[in-house]
């Protein structure tokens, strides 16, 4: 059992009368990986999700979840795992060892066991000294972690957090992630959806959501490699905006966009280099010019797969 | 995993943990205490002294033209009781300005040669009635014959003759002789509030889950929902039988209620309205999942049926027939009647037993109905 996939789709479709929210989507996920799922808000992540935790029934597809099939076996499928819903997580007017105490008896903890294991996940998630603190009151990157710490009292093999990030600040979402990592390095697997797509280099595979179809899956690198083919450089200087639109213009370049003070540009691997385009800038009109390579963010794949699978849409269309 | 314990127990853990998490909901929500526990208090001493359908003090005004001792007895035997109170002299032509300017309801008119007739045994006394208000003109004969009887029964024994008429019909009213208002509001009011506050607070808790979608996050968790309904429910029926001990205590303490029957029954009658109305609210909040919605239902569908179709208030043989059918289905009607035959009558199950049954099938078919209609999966 320990070689079988944490999470397996198969061709998990959901329709919502004409409305296609999944496409046949197919993807496994092995045990321990961070697995992160990309998309724009109504791009089907959420709904991809309820159908895995036995929320909602596929129109078409299977999934097993922890070696469990999620039409068949939900109940089994819901025991299993963890969940951190979008919307809600906590009670805001319990205490937080309250809300602790009351996810742990909802999946059947009780009693010293109980106990024993909210200590663990106070200290685990760091709130140990806000334990008799309202909910309500702590700020919402301590109550994240605490949403995440309800979701795996129950030591779940798999956990599921749709958007766990969405309106936390930065640090606090550094300090989320760690937590996830954490998890992760325990041998839980963690299937998270967020829309921050730097939060989305911490994770091993990304699969990217475009209009419900899964578009795009692979490593973080790998997915920089294959969508963002271009070399993509970093120009500093001064005098640059006519450069850049005279650099635009010249063969092998694809796109010079502003970043910061300076210009992002990408170019044909196979005609430019950094030297390169420093030449052309100083060339014209630029002053001071000093050009780095740097790597492609997921950003660009994003604006790249979106691009194409827009593009792919328009051709295959009447 | 963490091991797995026998299903009963892990049923019970989960039943436990969301009953456990609603007391504490209640415990923080000073609002939920206030409408559970303080408001029926105050209704019931609301209801019970101010509400009063009991006429006392009614303004009495008095003609005395006999102006002699058997005259003053007789005015003064209407005014010693609570009923009337003197509202001073009043001249016989002067009734209409009186009853116009409200100074009396009534006007005793003693006329000359009182004394002399009764002595016969022959006198004649008059009462004008203000009749503007039936109901009070009704109850002002009533009593006024009452005073009257007794007067006469008296004043013939005092002369030693034996002048009783040779037939007295007698009016008995057995189980309230005073007629007092709170003996019979009392069971109308401990159904009035338990169905408010039950159907409304059970509406309320259940639709807020849905509302903060915290229902989803229960439905991804192992919970079922008769573990969610039992869960919502059982502190609300704990605090319904505080409800009702609270009135049956404050309504037996401050208005002499009577407790004749067992308190058991009284018990076991409050947990069968209870079910049934938890299972109302329960409902309301399945098919309405939002909390504005439910207050209004809720209060609408609990409220006014308790109010006006239990009994309470109207008795269900005064309804016109649409409306007597329409009480059948208010469990309220039955615990109405159930309490006063316990409280009042001292009547055991075999007086109650249709009652307990009626209540039964509300409770079993609206429980029933909402856990079906309470869908786990969402969309």
């Amino acid at each position: 059992m320990t070689s079988a996939p944490a999470i397996e789709a198969v061709s998990l479709t959901k329709r919502f009368g004409a409305f296609t929210a999944v496409d046949s989507v197919s993807f496994e996920v092995s045990r321990g990986e961070i697995f992160g799922y990309l998309g724009a808000n109504g791009a089907g992540k959420s709904t991809t999700i309820r159908m895995l935790i036995g929320l909602l029934a596929p129109t078409a597809g299977r999934a097993v979840v922890a070696g469990r099939d999620v039409t068949r076996e939900p109940e089994a499928v819901k025991a299993a795992i963890g969940y951190m819903s979008q919307r809600f997580s906590l009670y805001l007017d319990l205490p937080v060892r309250e809300n602790l105490r009351f996810f742990g008896g909802a999946y059947g903890l009780w009693g010293r066991e109980l106990q024993a294991r909210a200590e663990e996940v106070l200290e685990l998630t760091g709130l140990a000294e806000h334990r008799d603190t309202v909910t309500g009151e702590l700020p919402g990157g301590i109550r994240q972690r605490l949403a995440l710490g309800s979701a795996v009292l129950h030591r779940p093999s798999v956990v599921f957090l749709d958007e766990p990030t969405a309106g936390v600040d930065p640090l606090a979402r550094r300090g989320f992630w760690r937590l996830i990592r954490d998890l992760a390095r325990g041998g839980t697997t963690v299937f998270v959806t967020t829309h921050y797509l730097d939060e989305a280099e911490y994770c091993r595979r990304i699969g990217l959501m475009v209009d419900g179809r899964l578009v795009a899956l692979d490593t973080p690198l790998a997915l920089k490699r294959t969508w963002v083919p271009d070399r993509v450089l970093v120009a500093r200087g001064r005098a640059l905006g006519e450069a850049a639109s005279a650099l635009r213009a010249l063969d092998g370049v694809h796109a010079v966009e502003p970043f910061g003070a300076g210009l992002h540009v990408r170019v044909d691997p196979s005609r430019w280099d950094a030297d390169g385009v420093r030449a052309a800038l100083a060339g014209r009109g630029g002053v001071d010019v000093s050009v780095d390579e740097t790597e492609a963010s997921l950003e660009d794949v994003f604006l790249s797969v979106v691009g194409r699978t827009a593009q792919g849409a328009e051709e295959a269309g009447p | 995993m963490t091991a797995q314990a026998p299903a009963g127990k892990r049923f019970a853990v989960r039943v436990g943990a969301i009953a456990w998490k609603e007391v504490l909901h209640i415990r923080r929500d000073p609002r939920t205490i206030t409408l559970a526990l303080v408001m029926p208090v105050l209704l019931l001493l609301i209801f019970g002294f101010g509400v009063s359908f009991d006429l006392d003090h009614i303004p009495l005004g008095v003609s005395d033209q006999d102006r002699t001792e058997a005259s003053r007895r007789l005015s003064l035997a209407f005014t010693a009781s609570n009923e009337f109170a003197p509202a001073g002299g009043v001249d016989a032509d002067g009734a209409d300005a009186a009853f116009r300017r409200r100074r009396a309801r009534a006007i005793l008119v003693l006329p000359q040669g009182y004394e002399k007739d009764l002595s016969r045994g022959a006198a004649r006394a008059e009462l004008l009635v203000d009749g503007a208000d039936p109901v009070t003109a009704n109850q002002v004969l009533t009593k006024a014959d009452a005073i009257a009887l007794a007067e006469a029964q008296r004043a013939a024994a005092a002369s030693g003759a034996a002048v009783a008429p040779p037939l007295q019909v007698k009016v008995w009213t057995r189980y309230n002789p005073e007629a007092r208002s709170a003996v019979f509001m009392v069971p109308g009011l401990a159904a009035y509030l338990m169905a408010v506050s039950a159907v409304l607070l059970t509406a309320l808790t259940v639709a807020g889950e849905w509302e903060r979608g915290s229902m989803e996050q229960l439905f991804a968790s192992p919970v079922g929902r008769l573990e969610i309904v039992l869960g919502k429910l059982l502190p609300y029926l704990g605090l319904g039988i505080v409800q009702l001990l609270l009135v049956v205590v404050v309504g037996a303490t401050v208005f002499e209620v009577p407790i004749r029957g067992s308190p058991f029954l009284i018990l076991v009658s409050g947990l069968l309205f209870l079910v049934g109305m938890l299972g109302q609210g329960l409902f309301i909040s399945v098919v309405a999942k939002n909390q504005l919605v439910a207050t209004q239902a809720g209060a609408l569908s609990s409220l006014l049926p308790s109010l006006l179709l239990s009994g309470m208030l109207v008795p269900v043989d005064n309804m016109p027939l649409p409306l007597r059918l329409l009480s059948r289905v208010i469990p309220a009607r039955y615990l109405v009647d159930a309490l006063r035959q316990i409280l009042l009558k001292g009547n055991g199950l075999y007086g109650i037993w249709a009652d307990l049954l009626a209540m039964a099938i509300f409770a079993v078919a609206i429980v029933a109905l909402s856990t079906a209609r309470f869908r786990r999966r969402i969309a």
